[in-house]
């Protein structure tokens, strides 16, 4: 490496990095929002036993628990353009982003929806049974009164997930995507100092996922503020 | 571009040899970091000055960053400290055993809560009971806490043990040639990058389901004497 350790570098190359956080902070809201949507739904056929669909369902999440991220990334890299191409249309020049963005949703996903079967199966099924005795539509029960209180629940996985994914987001600049870490690399080239700038890149997020989680604890407590304070320390 | 199914195949059988590596660098960090897990959770449980914050955020920044860095961090800075202090060249060092120790370091963090959790969950009754009947303190850890503190904590360690599996496919950025390092190089030299992926995830795949087969074995064993829930089988 190009000569000895430089601790002012470290300092100097926060500023350079941070105009590229807001793509690492996009890449997680959309997959981390689209996840969520897509989450409930991949959750269903497992909770309403819809046969089929809750054997695909299971071998989806299976594969994405089984795989690292980084190759899921390479599927989706590689294989989206061809499983595309089949259809005559080219996307093997789209922006890398999407691609990105599509596999950190298609993997937190995957989780939510584990995460939400769990929660749902947890809210007791006499409020289901209340909710239709008062005339609801499966919907309206589903909305109003089953899932409200499952996010409760699931809010602290939910969290949990998508502090990981933050962390994960890290490894999207192998595809060439240009966030915050594709510009530690084409500083580090520049520079020739690596280890510099990797300490940078991990205060940055080191200081991010704190934030994050302060944020989280927050709605946490926000969501939990109309139980009983006993009930809680439980 | 056409899927070439036979060559997943031909991928599959190339790819597995390097599956040993991937092992190595996968649980050689799991039992060092058991130990740095262990002594790092008793400095948090029974608090020492200077130790115990300096603990604190050991675990705080390992968990708050992302497994790259560490593994970067340690990849390219130990030979620099090494070198500036004791004037030794690391450059004969495989890069695995970088991997091993940033890994490790993560590991440790990651333990140490586990491990934390793991031990609060036995009650201190127990703890007190033990002493009342003479056991000593090692006796009591042996015998009583540790067991049960396994047993609360397994599901925890396989999530653990599976995170390192994938975790290792990092390495392949620093060129260690474990399973995604082999994929890379066979994808590339025959041009067929998604099926040598394919074949790749599909071995992931398969140890991830070998690895949570056993894990719920063992659980079904030690958690034989376990008397709650509410339902037996």
């Amino acid at each position: 490496m190009g000569g000895s350790f430089d601790p002012s570098l470290i300092f100097n190359s926060i500023p350079k990095l941070l105009p590229y956080l807001h793509i690492t902070i996009e890449i997680l809201a959309l997959s981390v929002g689209i996840g969520l949507l897509l989450g409930i739904l991949i959750a269903m056929p497992k909770l309403y036993h819809i046969p089929i669909l809750k054997e695909i369902v299971t071998v989806y999440i299976s594969f994405i628990r089984g795989t690292p991220i980084l190759i899921q990334l390479f599927l989706v890299f590689y294989g989206l353009p061809v499983i595309i191409g089949q259809l005559g249309i080219d996307i093997t020049r789209m922006d890398p982003f999407y691609f990105v963005i599509i596999t950190y949703t298609l993997s937190n996903a995957a989780s939510f929806a584990e995460i939400f079967r769990g929660a749902i199966s947890s809210v007791d099924y006499g409020q289901t049974e209340a909710a239709y005795s008062v005339g609801f539509t499966p919907w309206q029960n589903f909305y109003r009164i089953v899932f409200p209180q499952a996010f409760r629940v699931a809010f602290p996985n939910i969290a949990n997930t998508s502090i990981s994914s933050l962390k994960d987001t890290s490894l999207a600049f192998s595809i060439g995507v240009m966030d915050m870490m594709g510009r530690g690399e084409t500083l580090i080239t520049a520079t020739a100092h690596a280890v510099e700038i990797y300490i940078s890149l991990a205060i940055i997020y080191y200081v991010v996922v704190l934030i994050f989680e302060r944020g989280f604890k927050w709605i946490e407590h926000y969501l939990n503020r109309y139980l009983v304070k006993d009930e809680l320390s439980m | 571009m056409q899927l070439d199914i036979p060559f997943i195949w031909t991928a599959i059988t190339e790819i597995i040899k390097a599956l040993p590596i991937t092992l190595v660098i996968a649980f050689t960090p799991i039992i060092i970091g058991l130990l740095i897990g262990i002594t790092v959770a008793f400095l948090r449980m029974n608090p020492i000055k200077v130790l115990t914050p300096i603990a604190n955020f050991y675990v705080s920044f390992y968990r708050g960053t992302p497994v790259i860095m560490h593994i970067m961090i340690i990849y390219f800075g130990l030979p620099l400290l090494v070198e500036s202090t004791f004037g030794i060249s690391l450059n004969f060092v495989p890069i695995a055993i970088f991997i091993i120790i940033a890994l490790a370091l993560n590991a440790g963090a990651y333990l140490s809560e586990i491990i934390r959790s793991g031990i609060l969950s036995v009650s201190k009754g127990q703890i007190d009971a033990a002493y009342s009947i003479g056991m000593t303190t090692t006796e009591t850890l042996r015998r009583i806490v540790l067991p049960q503190a396994f047993a609360s904590a397994l599901p925890n360690l396989t999530n653990i043990l599976i995170g390192f599996l994938h975790a290792t496919s990092i390495a392949f950025l620093v060129s260690v040639k474990e399973l995604t390092g082999a994929a890379n190089i066979l994808a590339s030299s025959n041009l067929k990058f998604l099926e040598a992926f394919i074949a790749a995830g599909v071995i992931y795949w398969g140890i991830t389901i070998i690895i949570e087969l056993v894990a719920h074995l063992i659980e079904r064993k030690i958690t034989a004497y376990s008397n709650t829930g509410v339902a037996r089988d």
